[in-house]
């Protein structure tokens, strides 16, 4: 396996794409007791994620970079109906705890078996509304990875350089 | 059994709540952070810790060193997406009871208590 360091940047990002895959599968099986099936991987044209909810994880080390849960409102809802039984029809502190924690077991759970980057992961973020615009490291072409499951569609957008 | 429980998401904290209530335990004082655990384990009697890894202000890792300092034999289990060996060997060192990696399932979260609760019961 090649060093962070002779990858180049779209190379990089590719090598978390199949970790992230299944990250999202056992954290939504075990959490939510579902399980997402992947229905598309692109890279993203612009900086506006799929979907109106934004969980934002920074990773830092070897490589350098941010991952974004992206869910709609009716997903972010079900994530906390899932996770502890709590309904609510309103974006509220409840569903932004829930996905936050959603966002960071995915994220743990890719570079656990990205040991090699020796990377760490911020506390996530939050960003809500549509149209909103997420930044990632400076020549990164970040991807989108889509997933349909029972509480509905979402994606896991990503862009990583190495350092 | 008086337990102290530390994780900065809600959310979980409510999922092992009602873990420790399935298992017949309802004495849990929570903490948000390293701090606020820090200052609850100072100025009460716990008997067991389960702490997060990452969190703003003080970090489970660091909470794990102040505890130790005070209390060589309390049991610490960490709940962590902090999966890597070196991860684990550094909380090892630093004197962790025991580990369990985010995400985990009802059963294995049940499990890991159990062990400790039926020990210190």
């Amino acid at each position: 396996m090649p060093s962070s360091s002779t990858l180049g940047k779209s190379e990089l990002t590719a090598e978390f794409v199949n970790p992230i895959i299944s990250s999202t599968i056992s954290v939504f099986e075990m959490m939510l007791g579902c399980t997402p099936k992947r229905t598309g991987l692109s890279l993203k044209q612009d900086l506006i994620p799929q979907h109106e909810l934004s969980a934002v994880i920074g990773i830092s080390g070897r490589a350098a970079g941010t991952l974004v849960l992206s869910l709609s409102k009716s997903v972010g809802i079900g994530v906390l109906d899932r996770m502890v039984g709590i309904t609510t029809t309103e974006i509220n502190d409840e569903v932004c705890d829930a996905v936050c924690e959603l966002a960071n077991m995915i994220a743990g759970s890719a570079k656990a078996q990205l040991e090699h980057l020796e990377a760490s992961i911020s506390i996530p973020n939050i960003i809500t509304g549509k149209g909103h615009t997420v930044h990632y490291p400076s020549n990164v072409s970040p991807i989108c990875i889509a997933f349909d499951s029972e509480i509905g569609t979402f994606s896991i957008e990503a862009g990583f350089s190495d350092r | 059994m008086k337990v102290l429980l530390v994780d900065d998401s809600g959310t979980m904290r409510t999922i092992q709540k009602r873990c420790l209530s399935k298992l017949g335990i309802e004495d849990v004082t929570e903490a948000e952070d390293g701090v606020q655990a820090l200052e609850l384990f100072v100025a009460a009697n716990f008997d067991i810790v389960l702490s997060d890894w990452n969190m703003p202000n003080m970090d489970g890792l660091q909470l794990l060193k102040e505890i130790r300092q005070r209390n060589k034999d309390i049991p610490v289990i960490m709940i962590t997406t902090e999966a890597e060996r070196a991860r684990v060997v550094t909380a090892i060192q630093a004197g962790v009871s025991d580990y369990l990696v985010k995400p985990f399932t009802p059963d294995s979260l049940k499990s890991k208590l159990e062990r400790w609760v039926t020990s210190n019961a």
